[in-house]
């Protein structure tokens, strides 16, 4: 079991929303992630709901029982922190402990529980040292035991790979994934990092100013943007936009020229379009329909090994930015002009809220 | 020669000229029968004056007074200054006003509270005992029985704010983060502060014992102010002691003496404290 | 409640402690004001709480006594203890702080801080009454420098410590000498260093009993001398003791104040980390 459930969850500090009327409801077992730039208030969402911080209203419950006044410790949660919080003066074995002794279980048991979660962390060898005698895996590993062996209701990480490097925060990924597998537990999973968001969740929530954007697959995330925050956010390089207005008989006009479209939108609504680099393609001679042939000038490329990053400008000044094979390349030349195509249905046509 | 040895010329030579030599001259000292009354006969007599202070009653009785004294005020100021500083650091408002108050005694000269607490405490004329006489409670403050722990209630009035403003810095100087994980590991507030606060500061109480009970060990000004070591010899300590021997009975060799069995005592306890208090190796 | 405990009982237990606190320490100092301002046919008196005040005592110490005298010449010696402090201990300080080979030197600086004045105090004042400088303020002012000096250096390395390498490596780029660095740049980076150490040798100075009672005599004398001097010599003065009590206690209450945040890292120095 593990369901939690936010209504209309807010969070002010003095006199600034933080969270801003959060409504979610995050499944048994699933494994959701926290996506959002920073500051967004993914971190006081995880906090709120370990109880680290207290609600400015709303409610927070878990499996149907409202928790939202309880301490941290009814709450059968666990947590792991950005800087992995590891009691700096305990072994490894008593930090992993920790939770057990709090909870009053006999050493005996204790150790036993301990040894078994060391066991699956690869911990064992480590059991009698200092956390500032471990590289920064294995205090990510205590870290992880310590949460684990209390076999909590709900897991909360947050941003837990930021300070690892590259290779080890694959390989830490990849762990936490086969844990939940095993485990079974739900998982809120904090991150600013997009690749580690599409490729660890079941779920992706994307939060930004305090209020969630969407939430959704990754698939989802990635190809049906909801908004136009997402659809900028999501994707790297990230997605082309230009600014536009519908004009008549439902043709987007554009700095880079008209282009006709199925839309239910309102004459003279002003639109931003937005087309993913990867979408960009050059033209093919033989015309297909529902193909919007623009001519650029190549400004940039820059090449990334099995692909490049192509940039072009249009006559009206328009940036566009396209992803490009390796074996393409060729195609493309500094400084000349190319026609493109930008197929329609790959269009993502967003309505420019006024405010 | 290299700048940072110009740099470090004039304290170089100020120390030697003030302390350095100074200290070997008490050195010599102590090996001379050195009377003020007699400066014009001065006799070597080796380590006369080191056997004669080692066996001296009043000295052994000043050393006895001076470890009870350090002892039992050390103790009382740590567990009051730290106990206040986490109360403070719980203070939801005013915290800096109540610091500031609570820091004050510290900075005051020694002998002004001294004086002070003389006629607080005098039991003709003293606030506290008049008062305290209402509740039927006599107490001769300045008596053969109270004199050395009213002397270390003192202490602890002046002192126990050097122990706060170490702990509240030391506290404030602790990672937030472990904390908040202890919370969401059930920990209660017991549990909290004896397996993480604790262990956290020991370096910052190891520090603040060691400098309080080096100071302590100095204690003079209470003792002159208000008892001059009696009744008796029950509160003369070690300080007061080779004041008396040096400065009333003007012998300056059985003075030297006993200073520098005082410091190699002061060693051998700092070297204690720092050897019981590292941490414990686990194996 | 103004202390955020969870429950109720222990936040009121914690209030009330810190209360009591207040009290035990704020009520010497207004017992000690009372008196200054009592009548002195009432000194001594501690049932009686409602009074004339009356400013007499007050009148006699500035006027009809050495308390004046007194305050000069623990001011000067004050003064004059930190200023050569400052010249001799800044430099070395930033040495200590800076050069390799100094680690361990550092510590001899602690170690002069912890010595017994006990075992100064007879030495010197063998040297000074041999150089007849008994009775003089640069008699005391040798003596305090053995308390103030080392203090003083000890509180600057944890200041210097703080000013990044950078400042004075971009300082000798751009043509400085190392020694114009540490002048010209590094000491006005330390400035509020330089006046925290400052005060506080200044308090310690101004405070000190011990040299001084052993050192002056009647033209040197300072004021907690003084102080200690209005129960030997003429019995129990307590009205103008107060008020003598008051002036050596204030200016050093408001000067320490001015410090308070500095202190921490001048007594830790920079060799405890927390
Ligand atoms: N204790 C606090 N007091 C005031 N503002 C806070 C506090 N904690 C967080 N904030 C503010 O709330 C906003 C969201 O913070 P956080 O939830 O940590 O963001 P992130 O999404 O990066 O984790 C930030 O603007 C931050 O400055
Ligand atoms: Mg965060």
């Amino acid at each position: 079991m593990g369901q939690v459930d936010f209504k209309n969850l807010r969070k002010s500090f003095g006199s600034t929303n933080i969270i801003d009327g959060l409504n979610l409801e995050i499944h048994n077992s699933e494994f959701l992630v926290l996506l959002g730039p920073s500051g967004c208030g993914k971190s006081t969402t995880l906090r709120l709901l370990a109880g680290l911080e207290s609600v400015s209203s709303g409610t927070i419950s878990i499996d149907g029982c409202d928790v939202t006044e309880l301490e941290p410790r009814d709450r059968d949660i666990a947590m792991v922190f950005q800087n992995y919080a590891l009691y700096p003066t305990m072994t490894v074995e008593q930090n992993i402990g920790f939770g057990l002794k709090a909870k009053k279980m006999s050493p005996k048991l204790i150790k036993e529980k301990v040894n078994e979660v060391a066991d699956l962390l690869g911990l064992t060898h480590l059991l009698n040292r200092k956390p500032n005698a471990l590289s920064g895996g294995q205090q990510q590993r205590v870290a992880i035991g310590r949460a684990i062996v209390r076999k909590p209701k709900v897991f909360l990480f947050d941003e837990p790979l930021s300070n690892l490097d590259a290779n080890l925060r694959l390989e830490m990924r990849a762990e936490i994934m086969k844990l939940h597998r095993e485990l079974g537990a739900t998982t809120i999973f904090v991150t600013h990092d997009q690749e580690e968001a599409m490729a660890m969740a079941d779920r992706i929530v994307i939060m930004d100013k305090g209020l969630i954007e969407q939430v959704g697959t990754p698939t989802e995330i990635y190809f049906q943007p909801k908004t136009r925050m997402v659809a900028g956010f999501i994707g790297n390089p990230s997605m082309n936009f230009m600014k536009g207005e519908i004009s008549k008989n439902s043709e987007l006009k554009l700095p880079i020229g008209n282009i006709k479209v199925n839309t239910i939108l309102n004459l003279g609504q002003h639109i931003d379009v937005g087309i993913r680099p990867e979408k960009i393609k050059l033209a093919d001679p033989k015309r297909k329909p529902n193909e919007n042939i623009v001519r650029v000038m190549v400004t940039n490329i820059e090449l990334l090994g099995p692909r490049a990053i192509v940039k072009m400008e249009h006559e009206s000044g328009q940036v566009l930015t396209s992803v490009v094979d390796h074996d393409e390349i060729g195609k493309y030349e500094l400084g000349t002009n190319i026609s493109i195509s930008l197929a329609s249905n790959a269009l993502h046509i967003f309505p420019k809220i006024k405010d | 020669m290299h700048i940072k040895y110009k740099l470090i010329l004039p304290l170089v030579f100020l120390l030697s000229g003030i302390m350095l030599y100074p200290f070997i001259f008490s050195l010599w000292l102590s090996l001379q029968d050195y009377r003020l009354t007699r400066i014009n006969d001065v006799q070597f007599v080796g380590f006369e004056n080191f056997g004669f202070i080692a066996t001296d009653q009043s000295f052994l009785n000043a050393m006895g007074n001076t470890i009870s004294f350090v002892a039992s005020a050390v103790i009382i100021e740590l567990i009051f200054g730290l106990s206040l500083a986490l109360l403070i650091q719980k203070l939801l408002i005013f915290r800096g006003f109540v610091r500031s108050i609570l820091l004050a005694p510290m900075f005051i000269t020694p002998i002004a509270v001294g004086l002070m607490f003389r006629f607080l405490l005098n039991s003709e004329i003293g606030i506290i005992p008049f008062y305290l006489l209402r509740f039927g409670v006599s107490l001769d403050w300045f008596g053969p029985e109270l004199a050395l722990f009213s002397i270390v209630l003192i202490d602890v009035w002046q002192w126990t704010p050097f122990m706060l403003l170490m702990f509240l810095a030391g506290l404030e100087a602790l990672p937030k983060t472990p904390f908040e994980a202890a919370r969401v590991d059930g920990a209660g507030r017991w549990l909290t502060f004896s397996s993480i606060t604790l262990p956290m500061l020991r370096p910052v109480i190891v520090v603040a014992l060691i400098i309080r009970a080096l100071d302590a060990f100095k204690v003079f000004e209470y003792v002159f102010a208000i008892t001059r070591g009696g009744p008796g010899n029950s509160t003369e300590t070690i300080m007061y002691y080779i004041y008396q021997t040096g400065f009333r009975f003007f012998r300056m060799g059985e003075a030297a003496a006993a200073s520098i069995l005082l410091i190699i005592f002061i060693l051998v306890f700092v070297i204690l404290i720092v050897y019981l208090s590292r941490p414990k190796v686990i194996k | 409640m103004i202390v955020s405990f969870e429950n109720r009982l222990s936040r009121f237990l914690g209030t009330t402690a810190i209360f009591i606190a207040i009290i035990l320490v704020l009520f010497p100092f207004l017992w000690i004001f009372l008196e200054s301002i009592k009548p002195p046919s009432l000194g001594g008196r501690p049932d009686i709480w409602r009074f004339e005040p009356s400013w007499e005592n007050w009148h006699e110490i500035v006027f009809n006594s050495n308390v004046p005298l007194n305050i000069l010449n623990s001011f000067f010696i004050a003064l004059i203890t930190v200023v050569i402090s400052l010249i001799c201990g800044a430099p070395a300080a930033y040495a200590f702080s800076r050069f390799r080979g100094f680690q361990g030197a550092r510590y001899s600086i602690l170690a002069a801080e912890m010595m017994p004045p006990a075992i100064l105090i007879l030495p010197l004042f063998l040297l000074l009454y041999k150089l007849e400088l008994i009775d003089s303020r640069v008699g005391v002012i040798t003596a305090h420098l053995t308390f103030v000096v080392p203090v003083v250096a000890w509180f600057l390395i944890g200041f210097f410590d703080e000013v990044p390498k950078d400042l004075e490596d971009q300082a000798m780029i751009d043509g400085y000498t190392r020694f114009q660095a540490f002048y010209k740049v590094i000491l006005p980076a330390v400035r509020p260093g330089l006046a925290a150490a400052g005060i506080f040798g200044f308090v310690l100075s101004w405070n000190d009993l011990f040299y001084s009672l052993l050192l002056t005599g009647a033209e040197s004398r300072t004021l907690p001398v003084a102080i200690a001097g209005f129960w030997t010599f003429r019995g129990i003065e307590l009205g103008k003791m107060a008020v003598a009590i008051l002036i050596a206690v204030i200016p050093v209450l408001i000067l320490s104040y001015s410090i308070q945040k500095h202190l921490i890292r001048g007594i830790g120095g920079s060799g405890v980390k927390y």
